[in-house]
């Protein structure tokens, strides 16, 4: 049995998702690589791309038990070796940032899951979830038993959406567009200076205030860089 | 320690997204269709030239198993033009290859002997990366002192952008943040950390 047995005839993945169009193996990384850009590069966390992810765990999941049959040929099984070390690199480095994200805005993001619509796409996976509310009692506890008990009773709470600083927006970021943009909104920097439009072309390459291009970052019309 | 960790992480991920800017494959002695996940990659068959990621290439020339064929762009005449064009405009110039850096790099230091002139080649590359980074610096320079709010840098390289990324974003939200703080009741937010 090949490797070539595992992919369908044309190496497609079908999601999940039946609204979802079917997605090639290429297709799939290079959204996955999207995402840990946009997530790097980003003051704020952005929503959770579970199905990427899920999806490209699936596939290394895979790749390795493919390795593991092919024993012959050192240079397929290497070259394999190698893209899977590739993408799982980048999956890794995309889960990190998050995490990194997460621990430092514990209160905020937690208070964004939870207040959150109906039909809004989540911010936080399960699992992510999980861990957020552990690191936000783990805290709790450990600021009393360090000091809050020790303090007079009418001091001894603290209220951690006002104590943990919340992320940036007003932050620069470096982006090219994706999808034409038109009259974006430039806000003064100084008390003298007047706003003004930019239209933002796709492919350029822009400067800018993260605040005014957030909701291009989520809908995908820009790519953080 | 961490800032050397954050280089490396860099570097890394400029190698993978070099990944797309194919290098074509000579003389390959080993056979194989295999497929890999960007995409069908091969057939491998000896003596015919055939398009790889970057990071292939790389690992099938040190294993002595191919040659490689240098892009169009990595050609002294195309280069010397390009520095000359460089050096009389004020703006950036439209560049060889978006990873012109990272490939001369890659390509110099691991297949030099498959590239014609190769320290002319070189140089050239690296004369054309110095002017850039001259632009840059000042064009970062007069964007902090004019206290732009955006700025729009259409030619410029990953690689160029993150020479000053950590100190250009720094200094802006380090500004912001001062500017912030003469208003009364502003929020205070928390930055990025590179």
């Amino acid at each position: 049995k090949t490797m070539s047995d595992v992919l369908s005839d044309d190496g497609s993945i079908n999601q999940d998702d039946s609204q979802e169009d079917v997605m090639t193996p290429a297709e799939l990384i290079a959204k996955l690589e999207e995402a840990w850009l946009n997530e790097k590069f980003s003051p704020e966390l952005l929503e959770s791309k579970s199905e990427v992810v899920e999806c490209v765990m699936e596939q290394l999941t895979h790749m390795e038990s493919n390795l593991q049959r092919v024993k012959k040929g050192d240079a397929k099984a290497s070259v394999h070796r190698m893209e899977i070390d590739r993408i799982r690199f980048v999956l890794s480095s995309y889960l990190r940032s998050r995490l990194q994200k997460i621990e430092k805005f514990f209160p905020h993001v937690l208070e964004k899951e939870k207040s959150r619509g109906e039909g809004d796409p989540s911010l936080l996976s399960p699992e992510e979830f999980a861990f957020a509310k552990e690191y936000y009692a783990n805290t709790e506890t450990y600021l009393k038993a360090v000091a809050l008990k020790r303090m007079p009773p009418n001091l001894q709470t603290v209220d951690l959406l006002k104590a943990v600083p919340e992320p940036c927006l007003d932050s620069f970021v470096f982006l090219r567009v994706k999808e034409r943009q038109e009259n974006i909104l430039v806000e003064p920097e100084t008390d003298d200076q007047r706003e003004y439009v930019v239209d933002l072309e796709e492919g350029s390459q822009h400067l800018i205030r993260y605040r005014t291009v957030a909701p291009l970052v989520s809908s995908g019309a820009v790519q953080l860089i | 320690m961490q800032g050397i960790l954050s280089i490396d992480m860099k570097k890394r991920r400029h190698d993978r997204l070099a990944f797309y800017a194919s290098v074509k494959n000579f003389r390959t002695t080993i056979s194989l269709k295999s497929y890999i996940h960007q995409g069908d990659l091969g057939p491998f068959n000896p003596g015919l030239p055939v398009d790889v990621p970057v990071w292939l290439a790389l690992n099938l020339k040190q294993r002595q198993k191919c040659r490689i064929v240098p892009p169009e762009w990595m050609d002294v005449e195309k280069l010397e033009e390009m520095r000359e064009l460089e050096r009389k405009e004020d703006t950036f110039t439209p560049v060889p290859s978006p990873y012109y850096m990272e490939l001369t790099k890659l390509l110099l230091n691991h297949a030099s002997d498959n590239i014609p002139k190769a320290d002319e080649i070189r140089t050239l590359v690296k004369d054309i990366w110095d002017t850039r980074i001259a632009k840059l610096r000042l064009s970062a320079d007069s964007f902090i002192s004019q206290q732009e709010a955006h700025a729009k840098l259409d030619n410029l390289t990953l690689m160029e952008i993150n020479t000053i990324r950590s100190l250009l974003l720094d200094s802006l939200n380090c500004m912001f943040k001062l500017r912030s703080n003469l208003q009364p009741g502003s929020s205070k937010g928390q930055f990025m950390d590179y």
